[in-house]
C-alpha cells in the first residue's frame, strides 16, 4: 500500500515476493529466446531450456558468415545489410524529424505572426487522424513521385511530425521567455536565439522526442513492407518476416535473429532510461 | 510578451521545412483519401477512376433485404434499440464522469442488468415454440432478483438516501436496448443480410481483441501500486548483506540442482534468486525496468518470438504442457490431441493474441503513468483516511481510485484508440489473419484491400469508417478529459 505511516516488514516481504513472481513471468519468454538461440538444431524442441552443447554459431549463420551445418549452404539472406538499413533509416528519420520539429516549434512558440494559432490548430487536428487514413494516399503519392523502393521514400514521409512539433512547442513554452528576450536585446538574431538559447534549454524534450522517434522508426513495419520490393533495402523488421517465411522451421536461427533485433533497443533503453519516464509523461499531455 | 510583428522571412525559414512536409504527407493525403473514398480509385491500370458518391460506404455498411419477414418494421425497432444502446452507454459514461462514481453506478448497472434479464425472460416466455428458453427463464429470473437486490443494496450503502432518478435512466436505457437488440437480432438477420459481411466479422474481431484492455489496465494499476514505494532497506550494510545472501542462495540452488541432473530447474531457481538480488540492490527501479522491457522491445521481433512460443508442435508452451501432463501419466498422443493449437485454432487464436498483448503492455507506459499518478496523491489524504480508521481496501476505494480517475480515463481512451487501429502486425507476422479470418482486424482488412486487391477507393472508405470510431473516442476524451485535468 502506498504511503503507509507505519510500514510493516511482513507487507514489504509479500510485496517483494509478488514483484519477483511477476518479474519472473515477464522474463520467461526472453530467457527461452536467448536459450533457444544458443541451441543446436537437434535440441531446439526439447523441454530442457538450457542447451547441453551451446551452439553460438547460430549467430554467425544468421549473419551469413558461415554455412548452415545441416544443408551446408549459406542462408539466402542479407542480415548484415538489413541491420545497417534499419539503423541508417532510423537515425536519418530521427535527426530530420527532431530538427524540423524543433524549428517549427520555435516558430510556433517564440515568433508572432498572423494566423499562427490557426495553423497550429490544424497541426493538432491532424494528430487524431489514424495512420491508416493517410497511408493509402501516401502510397499513391510515392508511386507518382517514383519514390517506391527507395531510401528517401522511407525517410521523407517520417521526417515531419505534427506530434513532435506539438511536444516541443509545449516544452519550449515552459522555458522562461526572459532568457531569449535578454539575448534579443543583446542583438542576437532568431537563429542565434534558437541555436544558443532555446535548443540547449530544450534538451530534455529533444532527447525524449529523439528516443520516441528512433524507437518508432526502428520498429516501423507497415510502411517499409508496402514500399519495398527489393531485399537490399529491407529494414530489419521486414527482414524478420522474410526470414520467418523462408526459414520458419529453424527456430534456433529465428531466435538468434530476434536477439540481434532487440539488442539495439535494449542498448537505447539502458543509455536513455532516465529521460524516458519524463518523456512519457510529457507525451501523454495530448489534445 | 509584446505583440511585435516580426519579419516574415524568419518565420518562413523556421516553419517551412516542417510545413512543407506537413502539407505533402498529412494535409494533402487526408483530402486525397477522402476523395478516393468517393471514387473507385484503383491501382489496376485497366480501371478508369469514376466518381461513385457514397457507394463505397453503402457497400461497406449497408444491408440487403432478403425478402423474409417484415423487414421494415424490424429494422426500425432494431436501429431504435441500437441508438438507445449508444445513448445509454454515453449517458452511463457521463454519469461516471460527472460524479456518480463507484458503488452507485455499479448499483445502477446491476439493477439495469436485472431489468434487462427480466425483459429477456418475458420475451422468451411469451414466444411460442421456445420452451427451452422459457424454462431457462426461471433461472434468469432468480439471477435478476439477485442482481436487483445487490444493486439496490449498493446504491443504498453508498449514499444513505434512495437516488434512483437520473442515475438510473442511462443504465436502464442500456439494459432495455441491449435486451431489445438481442431479441431483434434473429429476425433482423433473416430479413436482411449485410452487403459486406466480412467487414462486420472483422469489426467483431477488432473489438474482441480489445478485451485485453481492462486486464492490462488492471494489471498495470496493481503493478504500479506494488512499485509505488521503495522497500524499507534502511542501511547500506543491510542491503549489501541481503544482496550477498541472495546471490549465495542462487549459486547454491543452481549448482546443487545442476549437479543433481536438473539443469532446467537449476537455471530457473538461479534466475529467481538473481531477480530478487537485483531487486534488493537497486530497489523498485529494477522491477520497473524489467516490467518495461516487453513494451520497449515490442514489435515484429517479439511477435516472431511469440509465434515460436505458440507453435503447437515445437513451441515450448505445448512441449512444456505435454511434459507436465506426462508426469500425470497422460500419453504424448492424448496430450497432443487435447492441447490447444493456439494460433492455428479458431477458438484459441484470439485469446492467444490477447494474452500476448497483456504481457507486452502490462508493465509499460500505462504502469508508468499510474506511478506518476500515485506519486501525485497528497499523502495527507491517505493519512487522514487512516486516522479515520479506513482499512486498505477502503483507502484504495475511496482515496486512491478517485484520485487516479483522470489517469484511468486517459489510459482507457488511449488504449481504445490504439486497439481500434491495432492488430495489423500480429495478423501479418503471426497468423496471416487466419485461421478462417478469425484474427483479421479492420487494419489488416484495409491492408488486404489496398495492397492485394489494389482497391484504394474501398480501402480509403474503410479507413474513414475506422476514423469515425476513433473520432468518437477522441471527442469523449476532449469533452471529459478536460474536466478531469489530464495527468501532469
Amino acid at each position: 500500500m502506498i504511503a503507509q505511516p507505519k510500514r510493516s516488514h511482513a507487507g514489504s516481504i509479500v510485496r517483494f515476493v509478488a514483484l519477483c513472481v511477476v518479474g519472473f513471468v515477464i522474463s520467461v519468454p526472453f530467457i527461452w529466446m536467448v536459450a533457444a538461440s544458443f541451441k543446436p538444431r537437434a535440441e531446439v524442441e526439447d523441454v530442457q531450456i538450457v542447451p547441453n552443447k551451446p551452439f553460438p554459431r547460430n549467430y554467425s549463420i544468421v549473419l551469413d558468415m558461415e554455412p548452415d551445418p545441416t544443408t551446408g549452404r549459406f542462408l539466402e539472406l542479407r542480415f548484415k545489410r538489413w541491420y545497417f538499413n534499419s539503423i541508417f533509416i532510423a537515425v536519418g528519420i530521427t535527426v530530420l524529424q527532431v530538427l524540423t520539429s524543433a524549428m517549427a516549434a520555435y516558430a510556433f512558440s517564440r515568433m508572432h505572426w498572423r494566423g499562427r494559432d490557426k495553423v497550429f490548430l490544424a497541426y493538432l487536428a491532424t494528430m487524431m487522424v489514424p495512420g491508416m487514413v493517410t497511408m493509402i494516399p501516401n502510397y499513391q503519392i510515392m508511386i507518382s513521385l517514383g519514390f517506391l523502393n527507395t531510401y528517401h521514400g522511407l525517410v521523407l514521409p517520417a521526417a515531419f511530425s505534427a506530434f513532435g512539433t506539438f511536444l516541443l512547442r509545449q516544452f519550449m513554452l515552459s522555458i522562461p521567455p526572459s532568457l531569449d528576450e535578454a539575448a534579443k536585446i543583446d542583438g542576437a538574431s532568431h537563429w542565434q536565439v534558437f541555436w544558443h538559447v532555446i535548443m540547449p534549454l530544450a534538451r530534455p524534450g529533444l532527447i525524449a522526442l529523439g528516443i520516441f522517434t528512433f524507437l518508432g522508426a526502428y520498429r516501423s513495419f507497415f510502411w517499409p513492407l508496402i514500399m519495398l520490393h527489393s531485399d537490399r533495402l529491407y529494414p530489419l523488421q521486414v527482414g524478420m518476416l522474410a526470414l520467418d517465411t523462408t526459414y520458419g522451421r529453424q527456430t534456433e536461427l529465428i531466435m538468434a535473429a530476434t536477439v540481434m533485433n532487440i539488442v539495439p533497443l535494449i542498448l537505447v533503453f539502458v543509455v536513455f532510461q532516465r529521460f524516458l519516464v519524463k518523456g512519457i509523461q510529457l507525451g501523454s499531455v495530448k489534445g | 510578451m509584446s505583440k511585435r510583428r516580426l519579419p516574415r522571412p524568419a518565420v518562413f525559414a523556421f516553419l517551412l521545412p516542417n510545413f512543407l512536409g506537413f502539407c505533402t504527407f498529412m494535409l494533402f493525403p487526408i483530402a486525397l483519401s477522402f476523395w478516393m473514398s468517393l471514387t473507385n480509385w484503383s491501382l489496376k491500370p485497366a480501371i478508369e477512376t469514376e466518381f461513385l458518391g457514397a457507394r463505397n460506404f453503402t457497400d461497406l455498411l449497408g444491408v440487403w433485404a432478403t425478402g423474409e419477414g417484415d423487414g421494415g418494421a424490424v429494422a426500425v425497432w432494431y436501429y431504435a434499440a441500437a441508438a438507445g444502446l449508444f445513448l445509454g452507454l454515453a449517458g452511463t459514461l457521463w454519469a461516471v464522469v460527472t460524479g456518480w462514481r463507484g458503488g452507485r453506478i455499479a448499483g445502477a448497472i446491476l439493477t439495469a442488468l436485472a431489468a434487462g434479464i427480466v425483459h429477456q425472460w418475458i420475451v422468451a416466455a411469451r414466444r411460442p415454440g421456445s420452451a427451452g428458453l422459457a424454462a431457462g427463464g426461471h433461472g434468469l429470473a432468480v439471477a435478476a432478483v439477485i442482481c436487483l437486490l445487490a444493486g439496490v443494496a449498493m446504491m443504498r450503502r453508498e449514499e444513505g438516501d434512495w437516488r434512483f432518478g437520473p442515475a438510473m435512466l442511462p443504465a436502464l436505457l442500456v439494459a432495455a436496448s441491449a435486451a431489445g437488440l438481442w431479441a431483434l437480432h434473429g429476425p433482423m438477420w433473416s430479413a436482411y443480410e449485410p452487403s459486406d459481411p466480412r467487414f462486420w466479422q472483422f469489426l467483431f474481431n477488432t473489438l474482441y481483441l480489445m478485451l485485453g484492455i481492462p486486464f492490462s489496465i488492471a494489471g498495470s494499476l496493481a503493478l504500479a501500486m506494488l512499485l509505488s514505494n521503495p522497500f524499507p532497506l534502511g542501511r547500506a550494510a543491510r542491503r549489501v548483506i541481503a544482496l550477498a545472501m541472495c546471490l549465495l542462495c542462487g549459486a547454491v540452488t543452481t549448482g546443487l540442482l545442476w549437479t543433481l541432473g536438473y539443469p532446467n530447474l537449476g537455471l530457473l531457481g538461479g534466475i529467481v534468486w538473481l531477480v530478487a538480488a537485483i531487486g534488493l540492490a537497486v530497489n523498485v527501479v529494477a522491477f520497473r525496468t524489467l516490467f518495461y522491457l516487453p513494451t520497449f522491445t515490442s514489435g515484429v521481433a517479439l511477435m516472431v518470438l511469440w509465434k515460436a512460443l505458440y507453435n503447437p508442435e515445437t513451441g515450448p508452451i505445448n512441449v512444456g504442457l505435454t511434459a507436465v501432463l506426462g508426469w500425470f501419466g497422460v500419453g504424448a498422443e492424448t496430450a497432443a490431441a487435447a492441447l490447444p493449437k493456439w494460433l492455428a485454432d479458431v477458438a484459441w487464436a484470439k485469446p492467444a493474441l490477447i494474452f500476448m498483448g497483456v504481457w507486452t503492455a502490462i508493465g509499460g507506459t500505462n504502469m508508468l503513468l499510474y506511478l506518476a499518478g500515485l506519486s501525485n496523491i497528497p499523502p495527507q489524504l491517505l493519512d487522514a483516511a487512516q486516522v479515520d480508521g479506513a482499512g486498505r481496501w477502503a483507502r484504495f476505494r475511496h482515496v486512491i481510485w478517485p484520485q487516479l480517475a483522470p489517469t484511468t480515463f486517459f489510459i482507457s481512451i488511449m488504449s481504445i484508440i490504439g486497439g481500434l487501429q491495432g492488430g495489423f502486425e500480429q495478423a501479418r507476422v503471426m497468423t496471416q489473419g487466419g485461421p478462417a479470418g478469425s484474427t483479421t482486424t479492420l487494419s489488416y482488412y484495409i491492408y488486404n484491400k489496398f495492397f492485394f486487391d489494389l482497391d484504394l477507393g474501398y480501402a480509403a472508405a474503410i479507413s474513414w469508417v475506422l476514423f469515425a470510431f476513433i473520432f468518437i473516442a477522441t471527442a469523449i476524451n476532449w469533452r471529459f478529459g478536460r474536466e478531469l485535468e489530464v495527468v501532469e
